[in-house]
């Protein structure tokens, strides 16, 4: 996408300016965006992002510049223009590439550069919608989404990378409404992957409509959440969420180095329950989270963060490995060329253990099972975390009782690690996108079904 | 070629294909600094422009963007968007206003000169994190910055606007971490302004390590219903959930719970909510919207009653009223609407006296409100921290609890309202403190 000649020459200019190290990060990616609205189309958007950015650092410093712009005039000045407090002697000479074309483990087929399947991807959607509406004269509305990206890279670095690579994103998302004339509840379903419009043959029109009018109608007949202090069951999926923002965020050397982690003195130590592993992974095959390469064109891996209770790794990048002395996990990741990259979640999950969910939520006496998890969000600093159930249930004496609204979780990376005592044996992966310094970027979070023994469960009853 | 001439030859090739349509570029500048252990952690600087249109051909609407401006790119998101036309259905109430000529806001106000050097902004960033991290009790300030960013906006159409506006956000800010023995606490705040040299370093600096300190000893409180004031701060963030309520937008698309209210009452007496988009104290400042309407104050709630929902054209058509000058459209999205600064009218309660009397909750920080709050149900249940409260005097610091109900049923829940008007510090709405009573604390 940009010229070699003028690659090195910029690398050049920016190592000639003294930095340690300097980076281009070359993008263009093209969207299609289609919504549907009560079983109509409404709106079908396309587009093109492309830019460069440009990374040098000095020591520990990074500094960042984008322009939309290709010419070698234009790169060099905005080089010029951030090291220009930095500048000193050149410590190594011109740059010599080597290209390497980074490995493609997730092959797409109906990428967007060869038919954007307009018709099909509406066909799905319309499909998913009529189902949800038929489930009940109480659905009331829908809405539809599709969603596919076609991002190309290409780096290079005065270490002499030059490599490329395409990562394919889909996914689709519907939502229903239910009402019942006074109050109204929603239900959803989505589903995405590293791959192209053959997601299609992984997911079901009437499966996704059914999913989604099914939760709504569940949570129109939802009373509020009793609150308090009390046992939790999570569900598996997106249940994972909870290690996602209690303990993933806070092992990214992006708080770590900063010493802004509760977890950046406890490498090697026990931090969780011994019935907990957790594994970080970009290599799984055409996942949400998974990548070929991370956004500083280090080839991804799987890395173990926790074997039984005991922190085992970080999510390092290159700063970060710097800034640490831990080696890079391929972790560095970034939403687009307008951000540098940072230590980054891939696909995060808590693997599977030998519990069944019956012995978990027979074992309860008054407690709460959170069978769906919306989204949350956590602060690194201190470990304090919050996430939203969308579909939950009053427990007592070893029974589900009833449906329960507007119930969220709260509690800190660190007590609640320890409080988790049983892990079901149901995993799954759900998919979103992660928001932070890097900008928001596709990850998948997932567990099996699992205990968490006395968390903080906010609710209005 | 400049932006004026690649918008002349997009409308060409526009009106060439029979259809109307409108074409918003953004270009702008930006510069983020921040710091860590007395230097400077991060430099980026940025200039990026995007072209993005919207074309309506037969009643059918499409939308294509692109961030190159060659003429290759321009010819191809003329192509794309009628495409995507092709496959929209019809939409009979939008259509591409007869809004013509000339529009232009005001530089001195929205872009004042403002000739501040790159060193005197380092060290900014530099002496924000540097004093707050010397600081009693504080180890680092992990999240800090000062920002510089400047952004022209320019709407073309083929009746014939050509609106531009160009506005400026300067901003700092700095979050710390307190500890003491095995509490922690991670508290900050900031400034923004369109002037440099309005930001107050030393202010944020006071704040967020009184903050810290402030907050380290809490804990939770009894779990019960408790009368709550949210501070300037985090109430605007609460109604910012619920914002979708005013959204002709969602009305239309069916997804918005007031949709059928208009004219009824909603919420308490005293409650009387605006928009008001010619407050120049305000960062939400606007002159037009993005269909090039001329804005104006429009009375949303008034004495608790449902006045109007926002509209675009389309909307509005839809609702067989007129626009109230509130689209919005950014070059990569599709015709909306949304609020420029919202405004709710002050109270009669003295807010340093009756508003205050008696046990209350104020609300300082709230997490999850992305997640934790439902707009069509108006079901929330946020992470929160505060002070417990009497007579107006902090008697306890609060952590660790949960503050739950139903939005629309706390409107009409409304046991005081203050006095004071006071802008939170994004200069986004201009809000007095309300008092909410019997509000679902768990602890």
């Amino acid at each position: 996408m940009l010229d070699t000649n003028v690659s090195q020459s910029v690398i050049d200019h920016g190592i000639a300016l003294g930095a340690d190290f300097a980076e281009l990060f070359v993008e263009r990616k093209r969207i299609n965006h289609i919504q549907t609205l009560s079983r109509e189309v409404q709106s079908v958007q396309s587009g093109i992002d492309f830019g460069i950015g440009i990374r040098l650092v000095y020591g520990d410093k990074v500094l960042y510049g984008y322009t939309n712009k290709t010419d070698e005039e234009e790169l060099k000045r905005i080089t010029s223009e951030i090291a220009a407090r930095d500048r000193r002697d050149a410590e190594s000479g011109p740059t010599t590439f080597d290209y390497r074309e980074a490995p493609d483990m997730h092959p797409a087929t109906i990428t967007l550069s060869q038919d954007s399947a307009v018709e099909a991807k509406v066909a799905f959607l319309l499909k998913a919608e009529q189902t949800a509406h038929m489930a009940s004269d109480q659905i009331s509305q829908t809405t539809g989404m599709c969603m596919q990206h076609e991002q190309a890279i290409e780096l290079f670095n005065s270490e002499g990378l030059h490599t490329t690579d395409t990562r394919n994103y889909t996914r689709a998302y519907i939502s229903a409404i239910a009402s019942d004339g006074d109050e109204q509840a929603t239900g959803s379903w989505n589903d995405g992957g590293l791959t192209g419009w053959e997601l299609r043959d992984d997911i079901d029109p009437e499966a996704a409509g059914t999913e989604a009018s099914r939760q709504a109608l569940v949570n129109l007949s939802a009373k509020p959440c009793p609150p308090g202090r009390m046992p939790v069951v999570i569900g598996p999926g997106f249940g994972g969420v909870i290690f996602h923002e209690a303990c993933g965020h806070l092992l990214e050397t992006t708080s770590v180095a900063k010493k802004a982690s509760v977890f950046h003195d406890q490498m090697g130590k026990l931090i969780a329950n011994p019935v907990v592993n957790a594994v970080d992974d970009g290599t799984m095959a055409k996942k949400w989270g998974s990548i070929n390469i991370d956004d500083e064109g280090m080839e991804t891996q799987r890395t173990q963060l926790i074997k039984d209770g005991v922190l085992t790794s970080f999510l390092v990048d290159r700063i970060g490995a710097q800034q640490t002395g831990y080696a890079r996990t391929g972790s560095g990741r970034r939403q687009d060329y307008t951000y540098a990259p940072a230590s980054r979640m891939r696909n995060t999950f808590i693997e599977p253990g030998n519990d069944e969910i019956d012995d978990m939520i027979g074992s309860i006496d008054k407690g709460l099972y959170a069978a769906h998890m919306g989204g949350g969000s956590v602060k690194p600093g201190t470990g304090e975390f919050n996430f939203a159930v969308v579909e939950g249930y009053y427990v007592e004496d070893g029974k589900v009782q009833y449906p329960v609204k507007a119930a969220t979780l709260i509690s800190t990376g660190p007590a609640v690690l320890k409080e988790i005592s049983m892990v079901g044996k149901d995993f799954a992966l759900g998919c979103g996108m992660c928001g932070s310094v890097s900008g928001g970027i596709p990850t998948t979070v997932g567990q099996p079904t699992l205990k968490v023994d006395d968390i903080l469960v906010g609710g209005n009853a | 070629m400049t932006t004026s001439e690649n918008a002349a030859r997009v409308m060409e090739l526009v009106r060439a294909a029979g259809a109307t349509g409108d074409l918003i570029v953004e270009e702008g500048q930006s510069l983020s600094l921040k710091a860590r252990d007395g230097d400077l952690e991060e430099y980026k600087v940025s200039s990026r422009q995007v072209y993005g249109l919207r074309v309506i051909e037969d009643g059918h609407v499409g939308t294509a963007y692109s961030e190159a401006s060659d003429p290759d790119a321009l010819t191809a998101i003329v192509e794309d968007a009628l495409t995507n036309a092709s496959f929209a259905s019809e939409e009979v109430h939008e259509t591409i206003l007869p809004n013509t000529g000339e529009l232009e806001t005001d530089d001195g106000l929205l872009h004042p000169a403002d000739d501040t050097h790159i060193e005197a902004k380092i060290e900014l960033a530099l002496s924000v994190e540097r004093e707050l991290a010397s600081r009693d009790k504080i180890t680092s300030v992990p999240y800090n910055g000062v920002q510089d960013n400047s952004k022209e906006r320019h709407i073309f159409s083929s009746s014939g606007l050509s609106a531009r506006s160009r506005s400026r956000v300067c901003v700092c800010y700095a979050f710390a971490v307190a500890e003491d023995g095995d509490r922690n606490a991670l508290e900050g705040t900031g400034n923004a302004s369109r002037l440099f040299g309005d930001l107050n370093g030393a202010r944020i600096v006071d704040k967020a390590h009184q903050a810290c300190l402030d907050i380290l000893d809490g804990k939770p409180v009894a779990s019960r219903h408790y009368d709550v004031i949210f501070d300037e701060e985090s109430q605007p963030r609460v109604f910012d959930v619920f914002a979708s309520m005013f959204s002709g937008k969602s009305a239309k698309d069916g997804v918005n719970p007031m949709r059928d209210k208009v004219g009824e009452v909603i919420a308490d007496p005293r409650l009387t909510i605006l928009d008001s988009p010619l407050l120049a104290d305000g960062l939400g400042y606007a002159l037009f919207d993005a269909e090039g309407t001329a804005t104006r104050a429009t009375p949303l709630i008034v004495d608790g009653r449902l006045e109007t929902l926002i509209h675009n054209s389309a909307t509005a058509s839809h609702f067989s009223v007129h626009t109230t000058g509130h689209a919005r459209r950014s070059p990569k999205s599709t015709l909306g609407v949304s609020l420029h600064q919202m405004e709710i009218a002050g109270g009669d309660e003295p807010d340093d006296g009756s508003l205050r009397a008696g046990e209350y909750l104020e609300l300082t920080n709230l997490e999850g409100l992305h997640s934790g709050g439902n707009a069509i149900s108006g079901d929330f249940s946020f992470g929160a921290a505060g002070y417990l409260c009497k007579d107006g005097e902090r008697v306890q610091p609060v952590r660790g609890i949960t503050v739950a109900g139903n939005f629309y049923q706390m409107l009409k829940k409304i046991a005081a309202i203050g006095d004071v008007q006071k802008w939170n510090w994004e200069k986004e709405s201009l809000m007095p403190s309300i008092r909410f009573s019997d509000v679902a604390i768990s602890g």
